[in-house]
């Protein structure tokens, strides 16, 4: 990218964006800045507040504070339409075609050329076939093909020529390349440089590394909904992508570390598991978590992680492979059979899994407990047993405010989550399943979930932790797994590897003469 | 009657609107409750200046709406004889709409259960005494029976939901088709009494049927009014005291939560299709052996599954409320049956206010709807 010398304002410049929900805080202060005829990459983990800030520039979000100026001018868009007219498109992750409709139908919707009040399609004909063969779109010979006969390579760039046709000078890619095969994110890349060569500007929502690196020119690092640094493509690394994406806002002394030689406790081999559209996430991981130690495992998020833990505990089924706990082959049980056997669980998603949120704590203390003694028995539920279980966890795990009536909803992210780290303790497990067991947690609690995760190891418990955050898993893991693309790319010795190292693994390299492999 | 807290004041003041608009939002129990009659109150003073516009008296139409419900021994056992039947079938619907499952089809299951109920009595009753011992023990074969075809009927768009992805508010409205139809056939065929001259299966003994105890009608039960209440009972344990109703309960609230919890989404679709079709079934079965007796085309014995939907709505899909609710529909319909005999007012006003009470019920969630819309009354998420 040339810097922009002359006098023309940049095409997009969002200044101090604040977007908050209730009292989530999405988006904190964040400025960005699109050059002209340039593509910028945002990057950042999930959940960091991306696909938020681009929505509050496409107009479906207000935001609380902070401006947005499309070539030097501030406006408001208070609908997507209103973006659309200044130029802005957006390219969603899920595709708002309409599957039955043709390509040509698809592309003209909503603004339909018209001859004596009736739709006129061939009007649109001519328009579309030179947007297609000014950037080389191979979707001209597909025009009157339904959408839905058409693979999804080909419907993203649809929706592309959708917003050309609309005029859109800036183009919004949400995580364009999540839905797509290596050869078609390839295709994708030749057509961003096209666009960009002609001079529009684009704006590329990812959280895979070495694509921001290949296509744009400038990268923006969001976490935890700051904008942390941008930077220019040609003079970052990958290594420190990583870094700024993981962050580090707390630095803990390592706790003290353990060898172990307990019996091993939960373990997986040869594990292939699917994701949700199907393509394979998990492709043949062993391992072994011992009692008495702490197995971390970590890597960029969308490496195969969380179907992993899913396969674990029983969320998920299995492709092929097996899981074993004490010995025994559970890879055909059910996920209650899990919880009954003693496999503890904090989901990687409270809000969803971890909590009913318009349940009360009383009764969310009863999630995953359902069926277990004092609870529970012959079928029928022990509501006083329950009600001071729920008061007792308020009480051990400091949850604020001190009331086990309070609805889970109402809680804040951090005591929430130490209502279900002190629920999946009290379970009295033999082994502990932790996904980002302390993200969105203030600093107090993360040290306090970390205290309650290592007294369970000391207790002689097996403990499985996956994170994202480099120092949380250094802090806690006597081992620690690195997962690139579905495999365990290396296991090493949390003692021998610098952050640097476990950056340049997350990011899908190989240390060439790094510490000698630990057993995994 | 007082009006709902919502439309009293002036809508003017935004502050007014935004206080109303957050109380809404998190209605408590009574106030649900306040909501619910001041809906009711709303929709019989609309009535009644329809009425009234209609060209009658709207005071004296009031005033049979009273004796038809309430004015003697027969109208009040004609109103519980209706609430039983709308109570048990407000309970199947909101068995599945709290578990998070649309039945539409308890008119269907009822159908299967109460063709069920005559056909098994009919046919079991030459193996078993006569005389009250032998009436006891066929009531209690017809109800099984009747529990266990309903609950069959309503399993399977549960299956064809879990298994196989059909939306059930399609199939199940799709079966009762298929039930009215099927047993219609039947009854007129198969099943058809011999030599009589409407279309009809033969009577159940007569010593099948419930003792009236209290009212000396013909069509109405204290026993089986207990029984409705035992089953209201018995449902609100479940859902409430066991682990299979938490587990239920759970998976209408968040299924994604449920499933952590251990709850196999699948098979909970079907359980919970199943028990909402029990006792649809149960319905059917107290419908024959307390009124009918026999079995008709189907299309003649009312619309007790579909108002039933009304009255779960009403009640929030709270099993417990579905009694007072169900007793409001049974008093209307009661009311209803009356005035089309003893007045020139059309039944449709009657059916007008039901539909207007069910209007009113669904306003607070319209409102609720808007309310998250425009951001009033608290935050989005």
């Amino acid at each position: 990218m040339t810097p922009n010398t002359t006098d023309e304002p940049p095409a997009v410049r969002l200044e101090g964006i604040t977007k908050r929900f209730g009292d989530v805080t999405a988006n904190d202060g964040v400025d960005f800045t699109l050059e002209r005829g340039s593509v910028h990459a945002l990057l950042g983990e999930n959940g960091s507040g991306k696909t938020t800030l681009m929505s509050v520039l496409y107009g479906l979000y207000d935001q609380d504070e902070g401006t947005i100026h499309v070539d030097g001018e501030p406006k408001t868009f208070g609908t997507p339409r209103d973006a659309m007219d200044e130029g802005v498109g957006m390219i969603h992750q899920h595709f708002q075609l309409v599957p039955p409709m043709t390509v040509l139908q698809n592309i003209i919707l909503g603004q339909e050329p018209t001859e004596n009040g009736l739709v006129h399609e061939d009007g649109a004909r001519g328009r579309i076939e030179e947007i297609c063969s000014r950037y080389g779109f191979d979707i001209d010979e597909y025009l009157d093909t339904p959408v839905a006969d058409l693979d999804l390579g080909v419907q993203q760039r649809v929706e592309i020529v959708k917003s050309l046709y609309r005029g859109a000078e800036v183009l919004i890619l949400d995580e364009p390349t999540a839905v797509l095969t290596p050869q078609e994110v390839d295709g994708l890349i030749d057509v961003m440089n096209d666009l960009r060569e002609d001079g529009r500007s684009l704006i590329f929502i990812t959280h895979k590394l070495d694509e921001a690196l290949a296509v744009a020119d400038d990268i923006t690092v969001l976490r935890d909904g700051e904008a942390i640094g941008t930077v220019s493509a040609a003079e970052t690394t990958e290594q420190d992508l990583a870094r700024m994406m993981v962050g580090r806002e707390v630095v803990f002394d390592r706790l003290e570390r353990e060898e172990t030689d307990g019996e091993p406790a939960l373990g997986a081999e040869g594990l292939r598991v699917r994701g949700d559209r199907g393509q394979e996430q998990v492709s043949g991981v062993d391992f072994t978590v011992r009692e008495g130690e702490i197995l971390g495992i970590a890597g960029v998020q969308g490496n195969g992680q969380s179907e992993l833990v899913e396969a674990v505990t029983g969320l998920r089924g299995v492709e092929d492979g097996t899981i074993t706990f004490g010995g025994e082959d559970i890879t055909d049980t059910s996920r209650r059979e899990r919880i009954e056997s003693g496999i503890a669980y904090i989901p990687e998603d409270r809000q969803t899994e971890g909590l009913v949120q318009d349940y009360s704590l009383v009764r969310n203390a009863l999630l995953g407990n359902q069926t277990i003694e004092p609870f529970a028995s012959g079928g029928f539920l022990d509501w006083g047993e329950v009600r001071s279980h729920a008061e007792e966890i308020v009480e051990a795990y400091d949850v604020q405010p001190p009331d086990a009536e309070n609805e889970a909803g109402s809680l804040s992210g951090g005591n929430q989550q130490k209502f279900i780290v002190g629920r999946e303790i009290e379970h009295e497990p033999d082994v502990m399943v932790a996904s980002h067991p302390t993200r969105g947690v203030d600093i107090g609690a993360i040290e306090f979930i970390h205290n309650r995760l290592v007294d369970l190891r000391d207790r002689g418990l097996a403990v499985l932790v996956v994170s994202s955050k480099l120092e949380e898993i250094q802090t806690l893991a006597d081992r620690i797994a690195v997962m690139y693309e579905g495999e365990f790319i290396d296991v090493v010795d949390p003692d021998d590897v610098t952050e640097e190292d476990l950056g340049l693994l997350m990011a899908g390299q190989t240390l060439e003469d790094g510490p000698a492999e630990v057993e995994p | 009657m007082s009006a709902p807290d919502a439309d009293s004041g002036g809508g003017s003041d935004p502050r007014f609107v935004e206080r109303a608009a957050a109380r809404m939002l998190d209605a408590s129990v009574l106030e649900r409750i306040a909501i619910a009659a001041g809906a009711v109150a709303s929709a019989l003073l609309i009535g009644l200046i329809v009425v009234g516009l209609a060209g009658y008296d709207p005071f004296g139409f009031a005033g049979d709406l009273l004796i038809g419900a309430f004015g003697s021994v027969g109208a009040l056992a004609r109103t519980l004889r209706f609430a039983t039947l709308f109570i048990l079938t407000g309970v199947a619907v909101a068995i599945a709409f709290r578990a998070g499952v649309f039945n539409i089809g308890v008119q269907g299951q009822f159908i299967v259960g109460g063709i069920t109920g005559v056909m098994s009595i009919i046919w079991a009753a030459p193996y078993l005494p006569t005389g009250p011992l032998g009436g006891f023990l066929l009531i209690v074969v017809g109800s099984l029976a009747a529990i266990v075809l309903g609950g069959l009927y309503a399993a399977l768009p549960g299956v064809l939901k879990a298994y196989g992805g059909a939306n059930e508010i399609i199939t199940t409205i799709m079966l009762n088709f298929v039930a009215t139809g099927v047993v219609g056939w039947l009854v007129a065929g198969a099943f058809g009494a011999e030599g009589a001259t409407a279309t009809r299966t033969e009577r159940i003994p007569d010593y099948v049927s419930f003792p009236s105890v209290v009212f000396s009608s013909p069509d109405f039960s204290m026993i089986a009014f207990a029984l409705m209440l035992a089953v209201v009972a018995v449902v609100a344990v479940v859902m409430t005291r066991t682990s299979f109703g938490y587990d239920m309960v759970t998976s209408g609230h968040q299924e994604s939560a449920a499933g952590y919890s251990g709850v196999d989404a699948k098979r909970m679709i079907v359980s919970s299709m199943t028990f909402s079709g029990m006792v649809a079934g149960l319905t059917g079965a107290v419908f024959v052996i307390m009124i009918q007796g026999y079995y008709t085309d189907p299309t003649g014995v009312g619309n007790y599954g579909f108002d039933a939907i009304a009255i779960s709505l009403l009640a929030a899909n709270n099993p417990v409320g579905v009694v007072p609710a169900g007793l409001l529909f049974g008093a209307l319909e009661s009311a209803g049956s009356y005035i089309t005999i003893r007045t020139d007012v059309p039944v449709q006003l009657i059916d007008g206010i039901v539909g207007l009470v069910v209007l009113f019920v669904s306003v607070p969630e319209l409102f609720r709807a808007f309310a998250k819309r425009t951001g009033l009354g608290g935050e989005e998420r």
